[in-house]
């Protein structure tokens, strides 16, 4: 009876996050999934079954996808390496240093976090700026007869501009993380290790990064869903894709497939291609950075 | 006892979570009332609710009003469920191309029956109350069957709008031709002003339209909006690609980068401070740019596209909006009404008084101010340009906006050659003519 009645609080218990779970997760990935393969427009009754129709045209010429691909991989690779060295760095500088107005800089750097995204994209639009912003300022301080960088009008530069504003935006954050996980790791390990001689640069790769590793596995899985959410947002809020789709991305690109293109099927396609690429690139990268768990 | 009481739980519980996902409460939605779901443009939301009030007092039909900027956020997801709106209001060209699919889908009511009825407190049929030319237009019969689906709504002249105090002062001569505009150009240049900007590529639909018929006639632009076969390999369409390629070379540098819907007024200030001559627009940008600083005795002036040659048409695109009924939709009579009501005199006042402008006879008296210089321009002998690219089923990975437009913002910064621009144009092309409706 007793057995019983706990079953029946751990069921009560987890009954309203399964419901929630199930009804607002579970379901609508399996419909994503379901409607690509179908075509249809969004808004009629009138759906035809393709197969796998979406995904054969996604892959053999969709010239579009294929750089809206390029653009989601360049940003995951460029904005997680510079942001996880950025990050570490001063996470490592501000637990570990006695730097004159630290907390000021804890701060400074976390700012942009709470900043919206709408907000942040104002901010480097205007720092972009062709004729007047900062950057090109800054340059023809130096160089007065030279041409204005097009930062957002070039289709070479304009993703990298944009991994610029996204690096700003999430240093802090992770920064705030590192700092947490750093603070838990033993003052007498630094201790013995300045005893034996050993520098700050051979401490911080000897002690702090591999006793944080469980925490900067976490934070490689966030990375990965972070770039490829936060883009879009960005993508949108900044240069909407252009100029010419060289700034697309895989959510932007799916976005305007589904809705612009009244191909709400195709556009789940390229859903189910997102969802499985991140999931096998977060596995993947889980797999490789598994190191065995250090205990002291 | 408790297992039983875990389980009514679960029951309230699921229950809430369903109720809480529902949609409209049916019963507010009756014979005697519509819903009017219409997007809040440059126009504001006042025209909208004075109109409704005004229909309400007239007819007895109530109206229950959604107005947003984003309207198709707040309706998209009721329509996905089976929950329409009786009218909408909301042109072609969004981003989320709410009405293209509706179009695509073959999801609209038929307005034919809405087009003879007499309109409420006047002794006129709506058909001969809408201007000439409105009704052929393929905006508003979409599907080329001489059936309209699509009311229009709020036209405004497209063209390319300018600093008229800056060509008097410079002593320059409106072009009447594509060589005076070249001319120009290199006379501008000179003086460090660029001959052209534009907001964003999306507004080189009506430009894009209005070139056909100046290079090619009527005859040309049915040819190339239907794709037909060859029609970009013709001289026309050399020309045509000839004077984009030209006018992307005389475009301020700066142009791609802020042509999105976010910086898109800093390209539309290149004009206000006579960094740049010419950009096509419509007579909405007043508005927008009401308040933006500008030069000096900064006085807007609205041409058509140039002629050809000395003599030729010249052409101003014809920009409207349009309004329709869900096939979906509950109250399909009453919403007929209200459109029929739409062009009565009484809510071409309403509408007048935030400058949107009913394509209805009779229009000219309600005209003021700069508006009614804007509105002359085909007075002029500048022709009108009406029309759009025939509707397609949707291809996939293929839309006319990245086939036709986008690609002038690599045009102008180098990144695209015309060749490979035009390839695109072909290859896309056979896959639209493949796909129409």
């Amino acid at each position: 009876m007793k057995k019983n009645s706990k079953g029946a609080f751990i069921f009560m218990c987890l009954a309203p996050s399964v419901v929630l779970f199930t009804l607002f997760m579970v379901v609508p990935t399996i419909n994503v999934f379901r409607m690509s393969f179908y075509r249809w427009g969004g808004y009629s009754a009138s759906r035809t079954f393709v197969g796998l129709d979406n995904f054969r045209i996604l892959f053999s010429g969709d010239m579009r996808f294929l750089q809206s691909f390029q653009n989601t991989v360049l940003l995951i690779s460029v904005v997680s390496i510079v942001t996880f060295g950025i990050s570490l760095v001063f996470a490592s500088i501000l637990s570990r240093e006695e730097v004159r107005g630290k907390n000021f800089f804890r701060v400074v750097f976390y700012i942009p976090n709470i900043l919206s995204v709408v907000i942040i994209s104002a901010i480097f639009s205007a720092i972009y700026e062709a004729n007047n912003g900062m950057l090109n300022s800054i340059i023809s301080f130096f160089d007065r007869t030279r041409e204005p960088v097009y930062w957002l009008g070039d289709n070479d530069i304009v993703i990298f501009s944009i991994a610029g504003a996204m690096v700003w935006q999430a240093i802090g954050y992770y920064m705030v993380m590192y700092m947490a996980s750093m603070a838990s790791v033993p003052e007498s390990l630094y201790e013995s290790a300045n005893l034996e001689g050993a520098g700050k640069i051979h401490q911080f790769f000897r002690i702090t990064v591999p006793l944080i590793w469980s925490n900067i596995r976490t934070t490689m899985t966030f990375f990965i869903i972070s770039s490829i959410n936060l883009s879009f947002l960005f993508v949108t809020a900044m240069t909407n894709g252009g100029p010419d789709g060289a700034s697309e991305v895989f959510l932007s690109y799916m976005y305007r497939q589904a809705y612009t293109n009244s191909s709400y099927g195709y556009g789940m396609a390229i859903g189910v291609v997102v969802f499985t690429f991140s999931f096998a690139l977060s596995g993947i990268v889980n797999l490789v950075t598994y190191r065995d768990p250090i205990e002291i | 006892m408790r297992n039983r009481t875990g389980k009514l739980f679960l029951l309230v519980l699921t229950t809430v979570v369903f109720a809480a996902c529902g949609g409209r409460d049916e019963s507010t939605v009756g014979e005697g009332r519509i819903t009017v779901a219409a997007l809040e443009s440059a126009y504001g939301s006042a025209l909208w609710k004075e109109v409704t009030q005004a229909f309400s007092a007239k007819t007895g039909i109530e109206v229950e009003l959604v107005i947003d900027r984003n309207i198709e956020d707040v309706i998209a997801p009721g329509m996905q469920a089976g929950d329409f709106p009786d009218v909408v209001h909301l042109a072609t060209g969004r981003e989320r191309a709410l009405t293209e699919t509706m179009i695509k889908e073959g999801a609209l009511e038929p307005l034919a029956d809405m087009l003879e009825m007499v309109i409420p407190g006047e002794n006129v049929r709506v058909r001969d109350k809408i201007a000439g030319g409105f009704l052929e237009s393929s905006l508003t019969n979409p599907y080329s069957d001489r059936k309209t689906y699509l009311a229009p709504m709020f036209y405004s002249p497209c063209g390319l709008f300018y600093n008229a105090n800056l060509l008097e002062q410079k002593g320059w001569d409106l072009p009447s031709t594509w060589d005076e505009m070249w001319e120009l150009g290199d006379k501008a240049r000179a003086e460090g002003i660029a001959l052209f900007a534009y907001p964003t590529a999306g507004y080189f639909d009506a430009f894009f339209y209005a070139l056909l018929y100046v290079v090619g006639g009527t005859d040309f632009f049915d040819r190339a909006t239907t794709f037909t076969e060859g029609i970009w390999e013709t001289e026309e369409a050399r020309i045509v690609f000839d004077i984009i390629e030209t006018l992307a070379s005389y475009t301020e540098r700066s142009v791609p980068s802020n042509a999105n819907s976010a910086n898109f007024t800093r390209n539309q200030q290149l004009v206000l401070d006579n960094k740049a001559i010419f950009m096509p627009n419509g007579t909405w940008v007043t508005g927008e740019m009401r308040d933006a600083p500008r030069a000096d005795g900064f006085e807007w002036g609205l041409t058509g596209l140039p002629a050809l040659e000395a003599g030729g048409d010249s052409y101003s695109y014809t920009w409207f909006e349009q309004a329709w009924i869900p096939a979906g939709a509950r109250n399909k009579d009453a919403a007929k009404t209200f459109l029929a009501y739409l062009y009565s005199d009484e809510a071409a006042a309403i509408f007048a008084r935030s400058s949107a402008y009913q394509p209805i006879v009779g229009l000219g008296d309600m005209l003021e101010g700069e508006n009614s210089l804007f509105y002359s321009i085909y007075d002029g002998g500048t022709k009108a340009a009406l029309g759009a690219f025939a509707t397609t089923v949707p291809v996939e990975g293929v839309t006319v906006y990245d086939t036709f437009f986008a690609p002038v913002d690599s045009l102008v910064n180098g990144s695209r050659t015309r060749e490979m621009w035009v390839n695109q144009i072909k290859r896309n092309s056979d896959l639209l003519r493949a796909a129409l409706k």
